[in-house]
């Protein structure tokens, strides 16, 4: 663009120096001086220097218009040889003449061709420009084009990025949201190649093995309830085969001793009683068991129901009377006459009761045992206290489990199965309440149980 | 008054025989039957003034039994007692839904059982 402008300026110039030239030979022609035509001629080469830079990088067709200016140019600077000539002869009028014919019409002519150079200059600089601008637009047009196509791709590439990263991990937290809820048996389907991918795969292999670790364990659950339950069956039917003909001896021996079958000597009675005393053991045994296996097979309910509390101690007292007799303790009870009719299970109450004072008449080899009972809000206390040989403080945990005494020596000097306690204890919570031991060795224990006056269908476990 | 009929239903023949025995000495007289389907025809047959029924029979059990006694004319006004199992809780509460008079649980003391019976049938000399 400087180049075009450049040569815009170089044409105008010379267009310019034409015209002072043929001004300048006019004046010199007036007053006859013949150095003003000299310098002229020495002018001349500057012109065709001018010339000979504009002729670069010109189209063919100016390139002819400026050899046609150089050729006037020749024929000029002769007609001026001439004119100096004449002048230095003083034939003034006849070189005024040659100017008039030749050097005037000749200016004119290499004015017209210059200024035909220069109009073509021109429209080549307006010509050029239109294309710098056209060049210039397409440009902006291309950036924004580009700009555009590089923000998109941009987008793209950040959302496809994006997504890659979200979707595996959305996936990943829906599949451990699976695995939490105990479901293993599932599949993360992650198509990624990357860590994302490494990661599901990881997570389906230990969705695999966590599977199979579950599969088996239901296996060995399933085996093991089935185990138990073959237990509790077992012991279920054992224990009612064993009550069948214990109910015949008992019964039958009750008879004797009521004297169906005949009068009973006094000698006979003794261990007639000692009898019916062994068996009313070996039955509760028995029903301890049964209770146990049913229990653990969950099939033991409670048959809820009004009851005295009174009936209930006297029941129980007098069904253990003859045993405490026997070994020479008093049995007591203390029941407040004002207690009013209590709701539940009478028979696992009763059950409870003759397990505990059952175990007192065990473990006591003289002095009382005490059966008491009070109302405190809306709550049964119930306390068996006995003046036996007591238990000592670090076995009172241990009184309530299973198949437990609280000294295995125990079960050699008096006997059971420790079963009596434990069914005791879930009797009692099936009923809502908690049963507790406070002992002294050496002094004798109390064992106490509390219940609700009235269990409600919806407190019992 | 004539003599006070008791209808025993009981499978185990050792029961029967205590209960037999127990009544051996009271002016009752017994008639027995082994299953439920045999107690409810002996029932409707002889009309006995007392039913014992045992929870658990063969064939017909003794809830079924009970109820379908209470639902004919001829023994619907008839006392049982039913002989419920320890070892099943809610035996009892089954039995009287479907109508016994009174129950005894099993092992039960022959004489708590005599007494049940004077109670409910007063005894005839």
């Amino acid at each position: 663009m400087d180049q075009a402008r450049e040569r815009v300026d170089a044409s105008r110039k010379i267009e310019q120096a034409v015209g002072v030239q043929m001004n300048v030979i006019r004046n010199a022609l007036v007053l006859l001086d013949e150095a003003t035509l000299v310098g002229i001629l020495h002018d001349e080469e500057r012109f065709t220097d001018t010339l000979a830079r504009l002729e670069e990088a010109a189209s063919p067709v100016e390139r002819e218009t400026i050899e046609k200016i150089r050729a006037a140019e020749r024929q000029l600077i002769k007609t001026v040889e001439e004119i100096r000539s004449l002048v230095r002869a003083d034939k003034a009028d006849e070189a005024m003449a040659l100017h008039l014919n030749e050097s005037q019409p000749r200016y004119r002519e290499i004015a017209t061709l210059i200024t035909r150079v220069v109009r073509s200059e021109e429209a080549g600089m307006v010509q050029l420009r239109q294309n710098v601008e056209a060049s210039n637009r397409r440009a902006v047009l291309l950036m924004s084009g580009f700009a555009a196509a590089t923000i998109f791709l941009a987008l793209l590439l950040g959302f496809v990025i994006s997504w890659s990263f979200i979707i595996p991990v959305h996936e990943a937290g829906r599949f451990l949201g699976q695995v939490a809820r105990g479901n293993f048996g599932g599949t993360i389907d992650v198509p990624n190649r990357d860590e994302f991918g490494a990661l599901a795969a990881r997570m389906n292999a230990m969705s695999r093995e966590l599977n199979q670790l579950y599969e088996h364990e239901r296996t060995l659950n399933t085996e093991l309830e089935r185990a138990s339950k073959a237990k509790s069956d077992f012991l279920a039917s054992m224990s009612h085969e064993l009550r069948t003909p214990l109910n015949a001896i008992l019964g039958f021996n009750e008879l004797i001793l009521g004297e169906i079958y005949g009068e009973v000597t006094d000698e006979l009675r003794v261990p007639l009683t000692d009898i019916q005393n062994s068996g009313k053991h070996l039955l509760r045994l028995i029903n301890n068991v049964l209770d146990l296996s049913k229990i653990e097979a969950g099939r033991m309910e409670l048959a809820l129901g009004d009851y005295s509390v009174q009936d209930t101690v006297v029941s129980v007292l007098a069904g253990l009377r003859p045993l405490a007799a026997q070994k020479g303790l008093d049995l007591v009870s203390a029941v407040p006459d004002d207690i009013p009719l209590a709701c539940g299970d009478a028979g696992r109450i009763t059950q409870c009761l003759m397990n505990l004072v059952g175990n007192a008449l065990k473990f006591t080899q003289q002095g009382r045992i005490e059966v008491a009972v009070d109302l405190r809000g809306d709550v049964l206390h119930y306390r068996v206290t006995d003046t036996g040989t007591g238990i000592a403080e670090d076995r009172l945990e241990t009184v309530f489990a299973e198949f437990r005494q609280a000294d295995a020596t125990i079960a050699g000097q008096f006997g059971g199965t420790g079963l009596g306690l434990s069914i005791t204890k879930k009797f009692v919570e099936m009923h809502g309440g908690r049963l507790w031991v406070e002992s002294e060795l050496g002094k004798g224990s109390t064992f106490s149980f509390e219940i609700p006056l009235r269990v409600d269908r919806a407190e019992t476990a | 008054m004539s003599t006070k009929t008791i209808l025993y239903v009981e499978d185990n023949e050792l029961n029967r025989k205590i209960v037999r025995d127990l009544l051996r000495r009271t002016s009752y007289r017994l008639i027995e039957a082994v299953d439920g389907e045999a107690g409810i025809a002996r029932a409707l047959e002889q009309r006995p003034d007392l039913i014992l029924m045992d929870l658990q029979l063969p064939k017909v059990s003794g809830i079924d039994a009970v109820r379908t006694l209470r639902s004919s004319p001829a023994t619907a006004d008839t006392p049982i007692i039913a002989i419920t199992s320890f070892a099943l809780s809610g035996d009892q509460q089954k039995a009287k839904d479907a109508g016994a008079s009174a129950y005894l649980a099993k092992p039960y003391s022959p004489f708590d059982l005599l007494g049940l019976i004077r109670k409910l049938v007063p005894e005839t000399n």
